[in-house]
């Protein structure tokens, strides 16, 4: 779309005080507009940092390793590795290095291909399971009752652990998740909540190292690339991450799909029941739309120039993706939620971003070195979780008819968006 | 001496070479890969050929040995 189309904002300065205030933990948009209007490359000097707006100058941070680092984190460093996070040692602190490379490649074909099929079976009978359970109700509490339920009990299953400890383990879940960003009685929680889960899986790693197993925990364990596996803490700490990574996001995301069919677009519902395949759509749109995921943080490795900006070398740097995808210069009435819409690529997510169908993908997983290795299982899950819920409890309608809204703890630090109640009834 | 090359028909962009791989392949601006040498002269360099033909979810990373 030309530029001089774009229908622009008022131009006004941003003080950046507007980013800790309520009113961007609920509605985003209007600053992120500003923004992209008149702020492309932002300079916010009362928080340190960049900030990154616009969906091509996402893609080209995203793309460009050379100048962007995801961690700050060096092996060798000053600090022990993992000592202070809820996670321990993970994945994410290695940003773009070798040992990064090594990990993930071990890992990433886990969640793809043949070896997530192998868990689809199982990842429909625990979505029967959760969903038998409201049947006989007239009304229900969406999150608490279904989409927290639903991943972290999968990936209990898929680990291989004893379904009678699927319970102890979605209380490990809650309390490390909870750790994750609000001070430090939380974090000690969570922290405690960690080294529990860990002393648990201790016996079970180890009966499992070296031995066949079709579960996730044995393939982990044992999984071999070019002589090279993980360590027993890199195991834990993975084991740790996958239960907020790919628990609470996917968690989230089942919530918000349903937000918006209930309360953003319930004229789009009729289509998802006759055309259960648009649930495909539903997924897609959502992370577009409003994602549960609106930032990630990057380090300049070296000076970056953008838009006749000078960003310096070792500045932080926030890309907006909450932003990127609503970018009028990318997609047509981007603050409208349209599961048809043709200017999206609707179907599975490629990890460059780039799509034979020619058109853009929404930008929630991430691009590149770091794309969320996940996105396979987590559309999957969902989009399963979701089919089931409307075929067994049958449609549901909001049982109030107004919601404050989808909101977030605290955008900047990694807060998750999401609605925190939703009341569903049979309609 | 092994020889690598790319169907770009099947190819379907999903990146899993070049960003695990950037030894041997590139993206272009269409998100195609690239490949940086045909003929892999070096153990690694054959390595890297064979891991990204099987990471490849569209098996359109054909090595020639």
């Amino acid at each position: 779309m030309a530029e001089a189309a774009i229908q622009t904002a008022p131009r006004t300065d941003i003080d950046p005080r507007e980013f800790d205030g309520p009113a961007f933990q609920k509605n985003p948009f209007d600053l992120y507009k500003r923004l992209r209007d008149h702020h492309p490359v932002y300079h916010d000097r009362f928080h340190n940092r960049w900030i990154l707006s616009r969906y091509w100058d996402i893609d080209t941070a995203f793309q460009d390793n050379g100048s962007f680092d995801r961690a700050q984190y060096r092996p060798g460093g000053p600090y022990k590795f993992g000592t202070n996070h809820v996670f321990g040692p993970n994945i994410l602190e290695y940003g773009n290095s070798n040992e990064h490379r090594r990990l993930r490649n071990i890992v990433a074909g886990q969640f793809v291909g043949q070896k997530l099929d192998d868990f689809i079976p199982m990842i429909h009978q625990i979505c029967e399971e959760v969903v038998d359970r409201l049947k006989g109700s007239d009304t229900f509490e969406l999150v608490t009752q279904f989409s927290s339920q639903v991943p972290i009990r999968v990936i209990s299953n898929m680990l291989g652990l004893p379904r009678e400890d699927e319970d102890t383990f979605v209380g490990w879940y809650h309390a490390l998740i909870a750790g994750l960003g609000f001070g430090g009685e939380h974090l000690a929680r969570g922290v405690a909540a960690r080294n529990e889960m860990w002393a648990y899986l201790d016996p079970i790693i180890d009966a499992r190292t070296g031995k066949d197993g079709e579960d996730l925990l044995s393939r982990i364990c044992n999984a071999e690339l070019a002589g090279s596996r993980m360590t027993k803490e890199e195991v834990k700490g993975f084991v740790a991450l996958l239960l907020a990574a790919g628990g609470d996001t996917t968690d989230k995301a089942i919530s918000n799909m349903w937000y918006h069919l209930m309360y953003t677009r319930p004229d789009q519902l009729d289509a998802v029941i006759a055309d259960p395949d648009l649930w495909q759509n539903v997924f897609t749109e959502m992370m577009r739309y409003d994602a549960v995921v609106h930032t990630q943080l990057r380090y300049t490795t070296r000076e970056v120039v953008m838009h006749d900006q000078v960003i310096p070398e070792r500045a932080g740097v926030i890309l907006y993706l909450g932003s990127g995808n609503r970018d009028e210069r990318v997609f047509r009435n981007p603050d409208t939620f349209d599961i048809q819409r043709d200017d999206l690529h609707m179907g599975r997510e490629n990890r460059s971003g780039r799509y034979k169908d020619g058109k853009p993908g929404h930008l929630g997983f991430g691009i590149g070195q770091h794309f969320c290795m996940g996105y396979a299982m987590a559309r999957q899950e969902s989009q399963i979780a979701c089919m089931k819920l409307l075929q067994l409890y049958g449609r549901p309608a909001p049982r109030d008819a107004t919601h404050p809204g989808i909101t977030s703890p605290n955008i900047d630090s990694g807060g998750f968006r999401s609605p925190s109640e939703l009341w569903l009834r049979k309609a | 001496m092994a020889k690598v090359r790319i169907d770009l028909d099947t190819c379907i962009r999903a990146g899993e070479c070049y960003y695990n791989h950037p030894e041997l392949f590139r993206m272009n601006d269409n998100g195609e890969p690239t490949l940086l040498a045909r003929e892999l002269d070096t153990p690694e360099l054959i390595r890297h050929a064979r891991e990204a033909a099987v990471v490849c979810p569209a098996s359109a990373i054909i090595v020639e040995e």
